[in-house]
């Protein structure tokens, strides 16, 4: 609980004041744990420069499907920047409404359109982010499970590797990595 | 060895270790403190280095909250031993992951600190921060402990303890040998002043050392025991010259006289400075000249030979001499050099160096030391300075010798003088009192004398035997005169009024022994005793000038004092003897008795006025007019006396050859044919009497007056009377109104009327023409009658 805690307030050191923050702050709930990992996402992978519309165009963040973060994904964003570039949440209902986006937050909802939506998505340079059981070896690249009261990641190298993005080594180390041959869940 | 010199050669081998030693120790220090400084940033930089790279491997466990990953990565600290810990810390300070996983709780900081790298007292500290692109993800706590740096020193510390030791090895042998170049010449050097200082040897001298500044420590040294040497000399010479300035005077202290102060100081200086010749020479400022007082004993044959032998006389020339006379001291280092006589002449007898010294008494050269040498230059400065001490203190020692001789002299002179005022003291008051005396009993005896005269001249029927008798009461009465005039004339020199007559002694002797037979022959037989008498009476005996009287009455007392000395009895012996002692012969008369004979103090004292050594019965003025005749008369007296065995009493006179010359008025008995009127004035009844019964027994009228008062009435009344006194008789002393008073009345009335003073004292007024004014003739008392007759006829004439 004490690392849930501390979890919570880095979190909250990043999006509000430090005194409000340590005065009294209710344990992070697991999507505002889960909107800070899709922020981190944005520093340890790195994006071709096709994969943005423009050189001034921003770094999107998405949610497609049902928005389980609430306002924890836009606090967490909120005044930061990726690469130089401010970074933007934006939310789709479908995947057709994908525009360009960096880092895509697939709901459970969209599950069962799982392998459609990861075709869709398909040279676009889209970071596909999943949180829901038996999203491995689907085409989603990051998988955040919850493991023991942790959350932790599951990483598809391939399929990263297959949109053009460079995940860093440093966050392959704490990741799972989901091997093409192996069998994962 | 002395500790002192172990002590130099330790020193110098203290010294060497001990510089190079320190010299090493800070060598060593600063590299130790370079190489700690150094090693410590190498360290931080290998810690800093190793830190980012882990912290760079621990973003990703930081950002996506892997604690375990993060332990995993910090794990990785395992490879360095020296890294005892490591932590990760979250951005708001919190622990997240520590390494290694046993450490126990506490510690480490609970929280994180800002960046940077801290040293503890074991421990590193690093805080590396932990970033990923730009931001801050959390700090990376690094603890290094210190091992490796105490493990560098403790390297170091056995490295430099080596090295030291082998340096102090190599510097004590290096040193060893070098410090004997300097300490073997101290070493000598010491040991040269000791056998200096051990044996009094001045002599010995250090050795020279090569090393410079040793060399000269060691000529400095030998330098000073040149110095030593040649003080030492001097000091010895100096006390040897003081002993011996002292030994002089203290033997000159002793010596009383000059010329044995003299022979003292020059058997000294020959037998101890020494020299060859020496003499003392006084100077005698009337000739100018130098006579030589004093020759040293050795110096006798040469003094002959240079004519300087005692009572010698030395001229003073311009030289030497000259310059030593004006106080100074004259110091001739060649004499033969010199052109002056006396140093030539001190040249003759072999001698070349001369010194002379003055002899200075209250700033008068009276006399000059002089000494000499057969060397040239044999007087050394101090030699001149001794010699120049010592003739101040033979000059003191020579002055005090004559302000002792005329201090001896002044008080003999001054006891002498004393004597002769006492005496003459109480002889003046002697002869106060004599002179009362004797006015009194020639008042008293002038009736006597006058009748005896009267009545020898007159009463031609007196029987043989009564004109014997008479005879003799006028020459008793005489010589009572004589007697009464001496007693107070006694003491005096022979006086002009003094009548000398041709005496022969022998006469006077026989009538001197008739006279006083009954004290020699009478009082002795009436009690028992036998005075027997010897006369022995030289034939031819020369006659004497004398005063016969005083003779007399001098063998007189003479007679008495050998009969009283005698009185158990005895032979008294009487003698003339004529003596031709002193070319002219002399006559000498002897008083001998076998009495009792005197002491010493009796003999020496006997002749002193008012001495008498019998008691009630004497006057003590006896052998006092004994000697004063004596004295009178020029002649001698000479007392042989010895106690138990008597006494001889020698008068002494030069014997008189000379043809008679009289200076006596005999008596001539004249009378006086012419009938005066006479006034007689005196204030004795029995005088008047006597003188008016005679003189008128002349056929003389006389008035007589009693008191000078009466007289001079007398005279005024029979003077007014209209016929007047012939002459005038008055005496002397009178109460209230005396002899000059009236002569000076009766001279102013009548100053042609005559006057006659009778006095007790007209011998002295006679003598000393003392003969008061307006008084025509003085004469004394008793009066003599024919003395009185002439004087009435010459003065009436």
């Amino acid at each position: 609980m004490a690392l849930l805690r501390a979890l919570g307030l880095l979190l909250l050191g990043s999006s509000l004041a430090a005194a409000q923050a340590l005065a009294a702050s209710p344990a992070p709930s697991e999507y505002q744990v889960k909107a800070v990992f899709l922020f981190n996402f944005s520093q340890f992978v790195e994006w071709p420069p096709a994969a943005f519309a423009g050189p001034a165009a921003p770094f999107v963040i998405g949610v497609l499907g049902r928005d389980p973060f609430g306002a924890s994904l836009d606090e967490a964003v909120r005044g930061e920047t990726a690469n130089g570039r401010p970074l933007v949440v934006r939310r789709f209902r479908r995947l057709e409404d994908v525009d360009n986006c960096q880092i895509l937050f697939i709901d459970r909802s969209e599950g069962a359109r799982l392998e459609e939506i990861v075709a869709g998505l398909h040279h676009r340079g889209t970071l596909t982010v999943t949180d829901f059981e038996g999203s491995a070896r689907r085409g989603a690249m990051i998988g955040l499970i919850n493991e023991s009261s942790r959350i932790r990641l599951r990483i598809d190298v391939a399929a990263a590797r297959a949109a053009g993005l460079v995940i860093s080594s440093k966050l392959l180390r704490p990741a799972q990595i989901v091997d093409e041959t192996a069998g994962g869940g | 060895m002395s500790a002192r010199v172990t002590s130099i050669r330790g020193k110098l081998m203290t010294m060497n270790l001990l510089t190079s030693g320190v010299v090493l120790l800070i060598t060593t220090a600063a590299f130790f403190a370079y190489d700690v400084f150094t090693f410590r940033q190498a360290i931080v930089r290998q810690l800093n280095t190793l830190g980012e790279a882990i912290a760079a491997n621990s973003t990703a466990a930081l950002a996506f909250d892997n604690p375990e990953d993060a332990r995993v990565v910090l794990s990785a600290f395992k490879a360095d031993p020296h890294i005892v810990a490591a932590a990760l810390y979250d951005n708001s300070g919190k622990l997240f992951a520590a390494y290694p996983a046993s450490l126990p709780a506490g510690a480490l900081p609970a929280r994180s600190e800002s960046a940077g790298y801290r040293f503890g007292h074991t421990e590193l500290l690093g805080f590396v921060p932990v970033t990923e692109g730009h931001r801050k993800l959390g700090v990376l706590l690094v603890k290094s402990d210190l091992g490796a740096i105490y493990e560098r020193l403790r390297l170091y510390a056995v490295i430099a303890a080596f090295v030291i030791a082998v340096s102090a090895l190599v510097a004590y042998l290096l040193s060893h040998r070098l410090q004997q170049q300097l300490s073997r010449p101290i070493l000598r050097l010491a040991e040269t002043a000791r056998a200096v200082s051990d044996r009094q040897d001045y002599t010995v001298r250090a050795a020279s050392a090569d090393a410079h500044e040793l060399d000269v420590l060691t000529g400095a040294f030998n330098h000073m025991l040149t110095q030593i040497q040649q003080s030492e000399g001097r000091l010895f010479a100096q006390l040897a010259r003081l002993s011996l300035l002292q030994h002089i005077t203290r033997a000159i202290g002793d010596r009383q006289d000059l010329g044995s102060i003299c022979q003292v100081v020059l058997r000294s200086l020959e037998e101890n400075l020494p020299i060859d010749f020496g003499c003392v020479c006084l100077h005698d400022a009337a000739t100018q000249s130098l006579a030589v007082n004093t020759v040293g004993p050795a110096s006798h044959a040469l003094a002959d030979e240079l004519g300087l032998a005692v009572q010698s006389t030395v001229p003073i020339d311009q030289n030497g001499l000259a310059r030593c006379l004006g106080g100074q001291l004259v110091y001739e280092p060649d004499v033969r050099e010199m052109q002056a006589p006396f140093p030539q002449r001190i040249a003759k007898g072999g001698l070349r160096s001369l010194l002379i010294a003055p002899l200075i008494v209250e700033n008068n050269v009276f006399g000059m030391l002089v000494a000499a040498r057969r060397q040239a230059q044999a007087f050394s400065s101090p030699d001149c300075e001794f010699l120049k001490h010592l003739s101040e203190h033979v000059a003191l020692a020579i002055h005090q010798t004559q302000l002792n001789g005329a201090l001896q002299q002044a008080y003999d002179d001054l006891r002498q003088t004393q004597h002769t005022v006492m005496q003459q003291e109480r002889l003046r008051a002697l002869g106060q009192m004599a002179s009362g005396i004797a006015h009194d009993i020639n008042n008293a005896i002038s009736p006597v004398s006058l009748y005896t005269e009267s009545l020898l001249e007159r009463e031609p029927n007196l029987s043989e035997r009564a004109r014997g008798y008479l005879g003799t009461i006028q020459r008793a009465i005489e010589d009572v005169a004589s007697t009464v005039a001496r007693m107070r004339e006694f003491y005096r020199q022979r006086e002009p009024q003094l009548t000398l007559a041709r005496i022969n002694f022998n006469q006077t002797i026989e009538q001197v022994l008739g006279l006083t037979k009954p004290r020699w022959c009478d009082l002795p037989q009436q009690r028992g005793i036998d005075v027997e008498l010897r006369t022995e009476l030289a034939a031819n005996l020369p006659d004497v000038m004398g005063a016969e009287g005083e003779i007399r009455d001098a063998l007189t007392n003479l007679i008495f004092n050998a009969v009283d000395a005698m009185p158990e009895g005895g032979t008294l012996t009487v003698r003339t003897v004529v003596e031709d002692r002193q070319q002219t012969p002399q006559v000498c008369i002897e008083v001998a008795d076998t009495g009792v004979g005197m002491d010493e103090e009796t003999r020496r004292r006997c002749l002193e006025p008012f001495f008498t050594t019998k008691g009630e019965r004497g006057t003590g003025l006896g052998l006092a007019m004994v000697y004063g005749m004596i004295q009178r008369h020029s002649a001698e007296l000479e007392i042989d006396s010895e106690t138990g065995k008597g006494t001889t009493m020698r008068l002494i006179f030069p014997a008189h050859t000379e043809a008679f010359v009289s200076t006596l008025r005999l008596p001539a008995p004249q009378l006086v044919t012419r009938r005066l009127r006479i006034l007689l004035v005196d204030d004795d009844p029995m005088l008047i009497k006597s003188l008016q019964d005679t003189l008128e027994a002349d056929g003389h009228v006389i008035t007589a007056t009693n008191g000078g008062q009466a007289g001079i009435d007398a005279f005024k009344s029979v003077h007014k009377g209209g016929s007047a006194f012939s002459i005038v008789v008055t005496d002397l002393g009178m109460p209230q109104v005396d002899g000059r008073k009236v002569a000076a009345a009766i001279k102013g009335i009548a100053p042609r009327t005559p006057i006659i003073l009778l006095t007790g004292w007209g011998q002295r007024l006679l003598a000393e023409g003392d003969a008061p004014p307006h008084v025509d003739r003085v004469l004394s008392k008793p009066p003599r009658l024919h003395e009185l007759r002439a004087a009435l006829a010459e003065l009436t004439a």
